[in-house]
């Protein structure tokens, strides 16, 4: 059998790559079967997740490894096994040692992604393997050239860590991929999810025409982040890409208090909220179908400022209100009460400011500006944040949504491709109201009017499965609930394979990443986020950027000094 | 008992078929050990030795005890000095490989060896050339005796001490029966107790 020289072509050939075993059964669909080599190849050497090559006779190809299996030619064996041997000379049983590897072996499940032709030049592209190889073929463990050549470097790439066990090499995304469909980022909490998506952000911002518009729930993107683990400050985005980020906050002095400038503050109408929003916070307001539904006819019975007239009346107007618009009491009543605590949202305004924050932030993400919302004390409030990410995103999406047709008619240009980036999707994308907020209407449009969604979230098995299927990127952390797992490999090839890596993702800093931005599905450590990542995406170390837009660094120092030392 | 030497010639061909041999050692009680390899003719066949007799030359001349006054064995023959001319040695070996003019094959070789070829004890060099190819361990499988597997395993673990790795060699030798023995896990388990003891 010819040896080709690899995916890599000048790094390592099989002759010189680990020989793991050889293929002795198994189909595309549910992935071969690699009978682990008696000599040389333990069960224990080869991790799930991990990458193996596969010589073919005609093309090599290019594996994942799905599971690991410890299988017996005999019963005998099984009933009656020898003493363990660790291996070691002599130390061992001899019995043992010579049935490991003969009667008793250990076997993988491995899914052939990729394919390359044998003897194709080293820059020749790996494609997606629709064959599988003959019996008997050799596999070998992946080098470094191999995972090189698949994830080969491609402008617009982003390096996002490294294949497991694999430290030396890098898994690329392809970013343009990324923004063009829809992106899950999921993990139980602690998990690095939030690091994850930061990276990700950096890299649209860095590397792509996409904006993004993040609803910042915890304030971690924006500024700066906390790293939890290691008791330190991190860069956020607007750190790292002064010129580039602009952040508004729902909580200025929230803002002020953790040494950020804000460089614009949102407020929302009370005129501007609409009964579909309330629709959508049925659950965050813990309102009955019944009581939801009767802030439409509050609406009706208003019209423009519905909100705040409602919200202005005493309880026993309430109870006038509710027999001359022919609504149930208590409904109304229940309505009321909940919607008074709304009292408290200090970024809800008299008057309609909303629709100039919405305009700011559009202006900003057309001059290709990304946006970080931070929402200071009211992230913790879940029906602020849904009301106001479903809000702005609802008069951004209709711009977009304007821009795009006026640009299909041969007026004006395309809009930038968009990205926005919501956390705990699962709040406003259920099954339930999916179909209702301009989020769910945005994942199920895909891109037709360039814009996209990154959805952050632990709890994926709350978010519509309609949505969840149509997201282009996936990268999931560890996640600890089977249905959890399941929904994040909804609609997936080979879900079945993939779940068993999935479950078995370290609790940190390991992702399963697979869909549109990656050839193959591919465990990551992902890299750290530390001083050489900020070097990579081009930060100056050292400098701390008081944020005002488009500042120079010398007229940043004079602003400093007029701010200390106000001029007569 | 008398020891033989390795390369000593120890017997001739008294009958032969396409998978066995009979020989009749020169001297009573000098035959080759249970498992030990010999080369016998030219070109040489190779056969490992599966039994050995001692006996009466002429069978329809059983043997009677003789020592019954006399205090050790040894006097036994000093007083019957025509002893060492109606016993005699005679052992089976089953044909395990063959020269066939390039090199050595592990497998039987198309016509016996003919009769009165001389037998030699195996030397080390006849063991390593041996020990490359278990195809021959295949052939000593089919003789499903104690004698046979005993045999099996005198002869691994000769050929395994005429190399340096002897352990790597056994391990090897081991996975190969263990292979063949598939079905008859029981058998192969008390092979490997006797090979890796």
């Amino acid at each position: 059998m010819m040896l080709a020289d690899g995916f890599g072509g000048n790094g390592a050939s099989p002759a010189q790559a680990r020989r793991l075993g050889q293929v002795v059964g198994g189909s595309l669909s549910r992935g071969l079967d690699v009978r682990l080599d008696g000599y040389g190849a333990s069960a224990e050497d080869v991790a799930v997740g991990s990458f193996v090559t596969i010589q073919g006779r005609r093309q090599r190809y290019f594996a994942v490894v799905t599971d690991v299996e410890l299988r017996a030619v005999d019963d005998g064996v099984r009933h009656f096994p020898p003493a363990f041997s660790t291996g070691a000379a002599d130390a061992g049983d001899f019995t043992a040692e010579v049935i490991a590897g003969t009667l008793a072996y250990g076997q993988l499940s491995v899914m052939p992604s990729m394919a390359v032709p044998v003897g194709s030049s080293p820059n020749g592209t790996a494609e997606q393997a629709k064959t599988i190889p003959e019996h008997f073929a050799p596999v070998y463990a992946a080098s470094q050239a191999d995972i090189d050549a698949v994830f080969r470097a491609q402008d617009g790439d982003f390096a996002l860590g490294s294949p497991q066990g694999m430290e030396t090499s890098l898994v690329r995304l392809d970013l343009a991929a990324l923004a063009n469909r829809s992106v899950g980022v999921f993990g139980a909490s602690g998990t690095g999810k939030t690091f994850l998506a930061r990276m990700l952000l950096a890299g649209l911002v860095k590397q792509t025409p996409a904006v993004s518009l993040v609803f910042d729930m915890e304030s971690e993107y924006g500024w700066q982040g906390q790293d939890n683990d290691r008791g330190r400050q991190v860069k956020g985005l607007k750190q790292l890409f002064p010129s580039r980020v602009v952040t508004f906050t729902l909580d200025e002095a929230s803002s002020r208090r953790r040494g950020a400038t804000p460089d614009g503050v949102v407020s929302i109408g009370y005129n501007e909220v609409e009964p579909a929003d309330i629709e959508v916070l049925r659950e965050s307001l813990n309102l009955s179908e019944v009581a939801a539904s009767t802030s439409w006819n509050v609406a009706r019975h208003y019209r423009e400022n519905w909100l705040r007239e409602f919200m202005a009346l005493s309880a026993a107007d309430v109870g006038d209100l509710a027999g001359e618009i022919g609504v149930n009491l208590s409904a109304l009543q229940t309505l009321h009460r909940r919607l008074l605590s709304w009292e408290r949202f200090g970024f809800l305004a008299e008057n309609g400011q909303g629709s100039a924050s919405a305009g700011g932030i559009i202006e900003q993400l057309e001059r290709g500006n990304h946006v970080v919302l931070e929402f200071g004390q009211y992230g913790r409030n879940t029906a602020a944040y849904v009301l106001v990410s479903n809000l702005l995103t609802r008069r951004i999406h209709e711009t977009w949504v304007r821009r795009k047709e006026s640009a299909d008619g041969g007026h004006g240009d395309e809009p930038r491709p968009l990205v926005i980036f919501v956390e705990e999707a699962h709040k406003f994308l259920t099954p339930d109201i999916a179909s209702q907020t301009i989020f769910g209407a945005i994942a199920r449009e895909l891109r037709k009017y360039n814009v996209t969604l990154m959805i952050v979230d632990q709890r994926p098995s709350g978010i519509d499965s309609e949505v969840m299927s149509q997201l282009g990127t996936r990268l999931s952390c560890a996640l600890n609930d089977d249905r959890d797992m399941n929904a994040v490999l909804m609609g997936a090839r080979d879900a079945g394979q993939l779940r068993n890596v999935l479950s078995r993702l370290d609790s940190k800093q390991q992702a399963l990443v697979f869909g549109h931005a990656v050839p193959m599905p591919v465990v990551v450590r992902p890299r750290d986020y530390d001083e050489a990542f900020y070097a990579d995406m081009g930060a100056v170390s050292g400098v701390s950027v008081a944020g005002v837009m488009g500042e120079t660094e010398a007229e940043r120092m004079q602003r400093e000094i007029d701010e200390l030392f106000p001029p007569e | 008992m008398v020891a033989v030497q390795p390369g000593q010639r120890v017997a001739e061909v008294t009958a032969s078929q396409s998978q066995r041999v009979e020989a009749q050692c020169y001297q009573a009680h000098a035959a080759p050990p249970l498992g030990s390899l010999v080369r016998i003719g030219s070109p040489p066949v190779y056969a490992v030795v599966l039994e050995v007799r001692h006996e009466p030359l002429d069978p329809t001349r059983p043997l009677t005890p003789r020592g019954a006054d006399l205090e050790t064995e040894d006097e036994v023959y000093a007083a019957n000095p025509q002893l060492s001319a109606i016993l005699t040695t005679r052992f089976t070996a089953a044909i395990v490989g063959y020269h066939d003019g390039a090199g050595i094959c592990a497998g039987l070789p198309s016509l016996p060896p003919d009769l009165h070829s001389f037998v030699f004890l195996g030397d080390a060099g006849d063991l390593t050339v041996f020990g490359n190819d278990f195809g021959w361990l295949r052939l000593l499988l089919y003789e499903r005796s104690p004698a046979s597997d005993t045999a099996i395993a005198n002869l691994l673990r000769q050929a395994a001490n005429t190399r340096t790795d002897s352990r790597g060699f056994l391990l090897n030798a081991g996975k190969a029966l263990a292979t063949e023995l598939s079905g008859d896990p029981p058998r192969m388990r008390a092979l490997l107790r006797k090979v890796g003891r």
